[in-house]
């Protein structure tokens, strides 16, 4: 079946779409290469313009640290001049956070956070546009398939799940980590995926639609996802949900994403993998220390996670979220009170399966010679270690090389396996 | 200001214009048999509407009609030289958004959300209203090239200044020009924060962007050390906060007089003048001409490989050759690349304004483009002057066709007239195409946005189902499903 619409403007759009466009919209390029129960829930969030990881996980026992960072770093915990609200938490006498992540700590001491520090991508290109494009698809260079990682994991991995909303990306489009064979779905909110109108009149339209979206090209193929997650959605809205009590989720864009994908779960409609996204980390100007910019960013951050934690903690054992970044930032700061782009980040791991209230790391350090770079935090641990661990330990993907395909992971004991 | 005859007459000349859409009246008629081969009823060929889609913001009828009368050729052309198009539609749709003739200082005493506001629906009224169609399409380019979001600092209303001193007067002229303007632009320089590029420890932001993405691109073979030495050039590049507001100014007391090197270059302290001088040796560079003809060629087209990288060396070497200019590089890959497509016009996937835009002209819209309308763009993922990172919206139409919904919604609630401040009059265009019943309503619609009428079995198919609806709202159900079809999504 190539084209059941066929009118002029069709023809032409669909053979071509099935033939000549396989570049971005890969047709199956292959099939499953393993079934089995599928395990956690992924839900990724990707801090976009490089999240400054060293004053997100903060090394206060580097006493270069302070130096690289006159204005900007924040206090050590025992550091009596600074009021307690503005210093880090210590964590282990070596690493502390930022204290505008004070509301998840909670996660941390029931050793369900795990921090993993200097992880990151080997790209030296400092360009956040490739630095995002090869991390969302999981790659060492560009030449490797379009795909995205999430994608090539659900694809990799038959768990004989076939419901629409298996893969939600929340925003307006899908991230780029989903796209791929698996239809993902763009979700904003639940309460809003109706057509509005009379039912009837919206009942006449989506049969109509499923009749123009038969094909078989990519766009026919969203189209009918979307379709369908109309229906699953229109089910669970009619329910409502309400969060526990304790579960405060901010009135941010971060905040009521979470809040969607927490519904999703709670609903068992489907759900495996989601992904979200935090804009506005690229602070090369006015990035504040213990207070400002970036410590505004980091409380939507901490008091959305801490929600999910809450909302969510009966279910904790069959959850994943990873927080990641394109990369960390310059260890010296600017003159504009701000920090440009550097090498080594951090990562979050959260969910009942990891070995939380830990961080796990190949420390570098910041002295001259241990710098990377134009001097920036160097990259110890891969961070499809990180992610090959996940799927391999916690999504029972067998097999990560499909994944990676272009990379040999090392498990760094960052989660159990799944029980 | 109040409309001077002159300028009522030229207006009434172009309603008149306008009403030559009821002479496509009685081929309306002939629709029935008409599904397969050439439409004889429509003027020009299937080629002409979707070179037209290419061009414009969605063709009208009478656009249509133009080009078929005088020839793409000779439609290209006359696009080229939007100043000798008169344009009162595209000028009295903006009249009353008197922010955008405003200078920086009187802005910013304006109220920012009604500056963001005339600034969004300006943009968009001028795309849906215009005359010079081509140019918004490459005023859009570059807006997008340059990308700029006001929800940055002052950008809120130093954007305004940009749109018209850099990206709109420049938009067709020489590219130096055009680096050079937004290099000086204080929308650029707040939003990629070199207004704080200071000696002490400059701020590589801006200085990065502008060779990865305003000129050399990611590969085009600079190194870390030469972001940093730009950035050193570019300290001392910033804007005036107190008298002169929103003005740029260079700060010798901020700015590294130390020599440097860039692209292998010293750079002989000048103070302003050296990253100046980086800046006319950037527009000139091979890699620059590459990348710029690059995204151009695929913002026009969707081409196998090979045959657009024969149509970018080509555009790049016209690029070189005439110094920079951007005209006959855009009309080279019009005129060669457009409408001699090697292996046919492959689609390309609408962005969302492209949706927003092409159904509003096409069903001849009354708008005044702002509040829910903006909502709607900003729901399918591109509302207007906000995307966050410098890269701008992408065209890669893979980012695109993922969501889907949006879509839908914005043609059920335009087709049922649900959105504020947005009209279209569904009977007079029915009645001027002289539809009558439910297959010449449907055929006469979708000739109206696909440029042709559906082909069965789903014109029969959604024609059975959309029927049930009662008669008088059958109209506007037709519509909406045209306008969420698959078919209406591509250009």
């Amino acid at each position: 079946m190539t084209s059941e619409v066929g009118c002029e403007t069709c023809r032409w759009v669909v053979p071509s779409a099935v033939a000549g466009f396989p570049a971005w919209m890969p047709r199956l390029a292959f099939r499953p290469v393993a079934q089995g129960a599928r395990g956690d829930v992924l839900l990724v969030v990707f801090l976009r313009g490089a999240a400054d990881c060293l004053n997100v996980v903060v090394p206060h026992g580097e006493p270069a640290y302070y130096r690289l960072r006159p204005s900007l770093s924040i206090p050590r915990p025992d550091d009596r001049q600074a009021p307690s609200a503005r210093r880090a938490v210590d964590l282990d006498g070596f690493f502390g956070v930022h204290p505008a992540l004070a509301p998840l700590l909670p996660a941390w001491q029931a050793g369900h956070w795990a921090i993993v520090h200097a992880c990151g991508a080997p790209d030296e290109s400092r360009s956040h546009f490739q630095a995002m494009e090869l991390m969302e698809r999981g790659l060492t260079d560009l030449h490797g398939p379009a795909s995205g990682w999430i994608s090539r994991h659900l694809a990799s991995f038959d768990t004989g799940n076939v419901s629409p909303l298996r893969a939600v990306g929340i925003g307006e489009q899908v991230q780029r980590s989903l796209r791929g064979v698996v239809p993902a779905s763009a979700l904003q909110s639940i309460a809003d995926y109706h057509l509005g109108g009379d039912t009837d009149s919206t009942a006449r339209l989506q049969a109509a639609l499923a009749s123009l979206y038969g094909g078989d090209d990519p766009l026919s193929q969203v189209g009918r996802e979307t379709l369908s997650v109309l229906e699953t959605l229109s089910a669970l809205e009619a329910a409502g949900y309400r969060p526990r009590p304790e579960a405060l989720y901010p009135e941010s864009d971060f905040g009521m994403g979470l809040r969607q994908v927490a519904a999703l779960i709670r609903a068992d409609v489907g759900l495996e993998a989601a992904a979200i996204d935090v804009g506005g980390w690229d602070t090369h100007f006015g990035q504040g220390g213990s207070e400002g910019l970036m410590a505004g960013l980091l409380a939507d951050l901490g008091q959305g996670l801490s929600a999910l934690h809450a909302d969510l903690v009966d279910r904790i054992d069959d959850l994943t979220v990873v927080v990641m970044t394109e990369f960390g930032r310059r260890a010296v700061e600017n003159a504009s009170l701000g920090t440009d782009h550097g090498h080594g980040g951090a990562m979050f791991v959260l969910g009942g399966g990891v070995e939380g209230g830990r961080v796990h790391t190949l420390w570098p350090g910041l002295e001259d010679g241990q710098l990377f770079g134009p001097g920036d935090l160097a990259v110890t641990i891969d961070y499809r270690d990180v992610l090959a661990e996940i799927c391999r330990l916690r999504l029972n993907n067998p097999s990560v090389e499909a994944i990676f395909p272009d990379y040999s992971p090392v498990f760094r004991g960052i989660v159990r396996p799944r029980g | 200001m109040p409309l001077e005859r002159r300028e009522f007459l030229k207006l009434a000349s172009l309603v008149a214009a306008g009403a030559t859409v009821s002479a496509c009246t009685p081929v309306y008629r002939m629709l029935g048999e008409a599904f397969d081969g050439p439409t004889p009823w429509l003027v020009g060929d299937g080629l002409t509407f979707r070179a037209l889609q290419r061009m414009t913001y969605g063709p009208t009828l009478t656009e249509r009609q133009h080009a078929a009368t005088i020839g793409l050729q000779s439609w290209v052309e006359e696009q080229l030289a939007p100043a000798s198009i008169v344009d009162l539609p595209g000028e009295l749709a903006v009249r009353p958004l008197t922010s955008l003739s405003l200078e920086a200082v009187d802005l910013a005493a304006w109220e920012r959300d009604d500056v963001v506001a005339e600034l969004q629906r300006g943009a968009l009224l001028r795309r849906v209203s215009s005359r010079r169609q081509l140019y918004e399409v490459v005023v859009e380019f570059w807006t997008d090239h340059f990308n700029i979001s006001i929800e940055k600092g002052a950008c809120w209303f130093l954007k305004t200044i940009d749109d018209r001193q850099v990206i709109r007067r420049h938009a067709l002229g020489n590219f130096r020009d055009l680096l050079w303007a937004s290099a000086h632009s204080p929308a650029m320089l707040v939003y990629l924060d070199n207004q704080a590029n200071d000696r002490s420890a400059p701020n590589e932001n801006y200085a990065r962007e502008l060779l990865e993405l305003h000129t050399l691109g990611v590969d085009g073979g600079y190194t870390q050390q030469d972001v940093m030495e730009m950035a050193r050039c570019l300290t001392g590049w910033t804007v005036r906060d107190r008298f002169w507001k929103g003005q740029f100014v260079f700060r010798p007391e901020m700015h590294d007089d130390g020599p440097k090197r860039v692209l292998r270059k010293v750079i002989e302290p000048a103070g302003q003048a050296e990253a100046e001088g980086v800046l006319d040796g950037l527009a000139a560079h091979p890699a620059t001409a590459r990348r710029l003809a690059r995204k151009l060629v695929r913002r026009f087209l969707q081409l196998a490989p090979s045959d657009e990288e024969v149509l970018v060396q080509r555009a790049a070497a016209t690029f070189t050759s005439s110094g920079g200019e951007i005209l006959p590089m855009v009309r080279l890959i019009l005129l060669d690349g457009v409408l001699q497509a090697p292996s046919g016009l492959s689609p390309k996937f609408k962005r969302p304004v492209h949706v927003v835009a092409s159904a509003l002209r096409m069903l001849g819209a009354v708008t005044h483009g702002g509040g829910p309308l903006q909502g709607h763009l900003a729901r399918m993922g591109q509302p207007l002057f906000e995307w966050p990172t410098p890269d701008g919206p992408p065209d890669d139409p893979a980012a695109w066709q993922t969501g889907l919904f949006a879509r839908w919604e914005f043609a059920y609630q335009l087709a049922r007239n649900r959105i504020d401040g947005t009209e279209i009059d569904l009977p007079s265009l029915l009645e001027t195409a002289g539809a009558a019943g439910p297959g010449e309503t449907f055929d006469a619609l979708a000739n109206i946005v696909l440029g042709a009428p559906l082909g069965d079995p789903a014109r029969r198919e959604i024609l059975r189902v959309l029927s049930k609806e009662a008669e008088d709202e059958a109209p506007a159900l037709f519509l909406a499903g045209l306008l969420a079809s698959p078919a209406f999504q591509w250009r």
